[in-house]
């Protein structure tokens, strides 16, 4: 009997050391993922968290999700001959697919995102 | 025989003037433009209509897998915020709280009746969820779904994806976005409709019978099991996702004592997936491999173990048609292959072998004109190792009189969709097959296409 209980918790200790290496062995790729990713600047958050989803990180908008909308590509001479202050309008009040901004975005964010499409040209 | 004429007579007008109601109104629905969008959560939260995310819903489009992949955060709504500076968290909180409802009422009618009940049943509800869906902070989001179900009279949880996402990182040049998942069913997390959890059909009966065997990953632990995993998309193109599991019995007494559950996970179950996609303006294709192993003791949580490996390949291809106002074709697959060495139940008296396998086929292809309608053909096909004892046999309905896994059939759905967030959907299940045989399947007597089930859906979101 005493044998059994024995048993019993060796196997336990088995499977809850299972458990824990498993457990860091996540942690341990999600760290190295983590370290080895390159961290972005701060003046790019605005435009990651709001327009990366359809126009890309490079502004290219050839992702899927920014082909399937037909996302313009922010890098593009039509997009750029536009001015700063239509820029501005279509971030707050949208256009087409593209909704508005307005109710979420300060001005201030509106007027750092014109000036960080005017700059994906030259990255 | 003139009797017989006059009831034919008078049961042809009633018909016609039934039908005739029937398309004046489905005239008017339809000559109706909708006046307001769809607005569930997600809806709410990024102001977009549910058609931005889902050819029909569930079925994602690139930007509704977009969306799922970035932790369901997206948003174009006011937030509460307070910027995270020195030693202090930042905020990052909806005004609006995300939470959805869903309405399912429905009538199911077999080809033939179950012994003993009535034919033709409707559910008022079948059932109803809550949804917590949309997004908890910067990074944080949820699609968290509690279900009442009508026929167990209850609560109870379902799907559920808590995940954590980063967008705004590069790996080797490319963007990657990768993220933390927690959820309770493998596939759960996935973004394509390929695979089980949210593969076709999309919406069934839960009235007919179903056949006995299924894969372990094609839906057996679902809300059975807890699991942390991640996930990461490299440059739009591929995929990988990882998930371990440990069994989380809901409504069991915790800790768990393994008595009265057929899974009990030994040590942790891991989940994978690995997916390739490419994408033009027109055409987005995914070919992609998942699978799980499990270790198991039925009933226990010690003791020998039954072991499972599935391992599945699966594809999908979305075809957008400019020359038809933008409708959309989509053609999905997927194989599973179950490896199982079932020592526990073998020993237990449970089968007549270890060593068993599981074949599963499944495709589909639909065709949605607009957001409005859509029509979809699906077959499926199972096979796998015959074993009298795991297939129980002298049992009606459920049993199977050879004591084979066999079940082959197929699957039309129709589905309407008045507004984006109002779905009525027709469905016919037919089979060839079922539980090993297409005729007398369970030796008492009854066919396979006595389980053919007519179903008709109203589902409201909102």
């Amino acid at each position: 009997m005493g044998k059994r209980v024995e048993g019993k918790r060796e196997n336990q200790c088995n499977e809850s050391s299972r458990v824990s290496h498993s457990q860091a062995l996540i942690c341990l790729i999600f760290l190295a993922l983590a370290s080895s990713v390159r961290a972005q600047s701060d003046a790019t958050k605005a435009y990651a968290a709001n327009c990366a989803i359809c126009h890309s990180a490079n502004g290219s908008g050839d992702a899927s999700a920014g082909k399937a909308l037909k996302a313009k590509d922010l890098r593009s001479p039509e997009v750029q001959k536009i001015s700063d202050a239509d820029i501005s309008d279509v971030i707050t009040k949208g256009k087409g697919q593209m909704p508005a901004f307005g109710s979420k975005l300060s001005a201030d964010t509106i007027k750092s995102l014109v000036a960080y499409v005017r700059k994906l040209p030259k990255k | 025989m003139q009797n017989f004429r006059i009831a034919f007579a008078a049961r042809i007008g009633f018909l016609t003037k039934a039908l005739g109601a029937i398309a004046v109104i489905a005239l008017l629905v339809v000559l109706t433009e909708p006046k307001a969008r769809a607005v569930p959560s997600y809806s709410r939260q990024t102001g977009l209509s549910c058609a931005t995310c889902h050819y029909a819903p569930p079925e994602l489009t690139p930007f509704g897998r977009k969306f799922k992949l970035d932790g369901y955060t997206f948003t174009t709504k006011p937030t509460v915020s307070a910027d995270k500076k020195d030693h202090n968290s930042g905020l990052q909180l909806l005004e609006a709280f995300p939470l959805s409802v869903l309405f399912d009422t429905s009538f199911t009618a077999t080809q033939k009746p179950q012994p003993g009940t009535q034919n033709g049943n409707f559910e008022f509800p079948q059932d109803a969820s809550l949804f917590l869906a949309g997004s908890w902070g910067s990074h944080v989001g949820s699609f968290l779904q509690v279900t009442y179900d009508s026929q167990g009279d209850h609560f109870t949880w379902d799907n559920t994806d808590i995940r954590y996402a980063d967008n705004s990182r590069h790996l080797f040049g490319k963007p990657v976005t990768y993220g933390i998942t927690l959820n309770n069913n493998p596939t759960v997390e996935d973004l394509w409709n390929s695979t089980p959890a949210w593969g076709f059909p999309f919406v069934s009966n839960n009235v007919a019978p179903t056949p006995s065997a299924a894969a372990l990953v094609n839906g057996s632990l679902a809300q059975d099991v807890a699991g942390l995993g991640g996930y990461g998309m490299w440059n739009d193109h591929l995929y990988l996702a990882g998930t371990i599991y440990r069994t989380e019995h809901i409504g069991g007494p915790q800790p768990n004592p393994g008595t009265g559950f057929a899974f009990n996970i030994r040590g942790v179950a891991p989940y994978w997936r690995a997916a390739w996609q490419a994408s033009t303006e027109n055409n987005n294709l995914e070919v992609g491999t998942y699978g799980m192993h499990m270790k198991s003791s039925p009933n226990a949580i010690m003791g020998l173990t039954d072991s499972y490996t599935d391992w599945a390949f699966d594809f999908q291809y979305d075809r957008t048609i400019p020359q038809f106002k933008n409708d959309v074709l989509s053609i999905r697959g997927t194989y599973i292959r179950e490896n199982s060495s079932l020592e526990a139940t073998f020993a237990g008296g449970g089968a007549t072998q270890a060593r068993h396998h599981l074949n599963t086929v499944q495709g589909n292809a639909e065709y949605h004109f607009g957001t409005r309608v859509s029509g979809t053909v699906g077959v499926f096909d199972i096979t796998g190792t015959a074993d009298p004892l795991l297939f129980a046999q002298g049992t009606a309905i459920t049993g199977s009189a050879n004591g084979s896994p066999a079940s082959s059939g197929y699957i039309f759905n129709l589905s309407w969709w008045p507004q984006q967030n109002i779905n009525l959907s027709y469905q016919f299940t037919g089979y060839l097959r079922f539980n090993g045989a297409s005729t007398d399947y369970d030796g008492a007597g009854r066919n396979a296409a006595a389980n053919n089930s007519n179903y008709l859906l109203a589902r409201f979101v909102f």
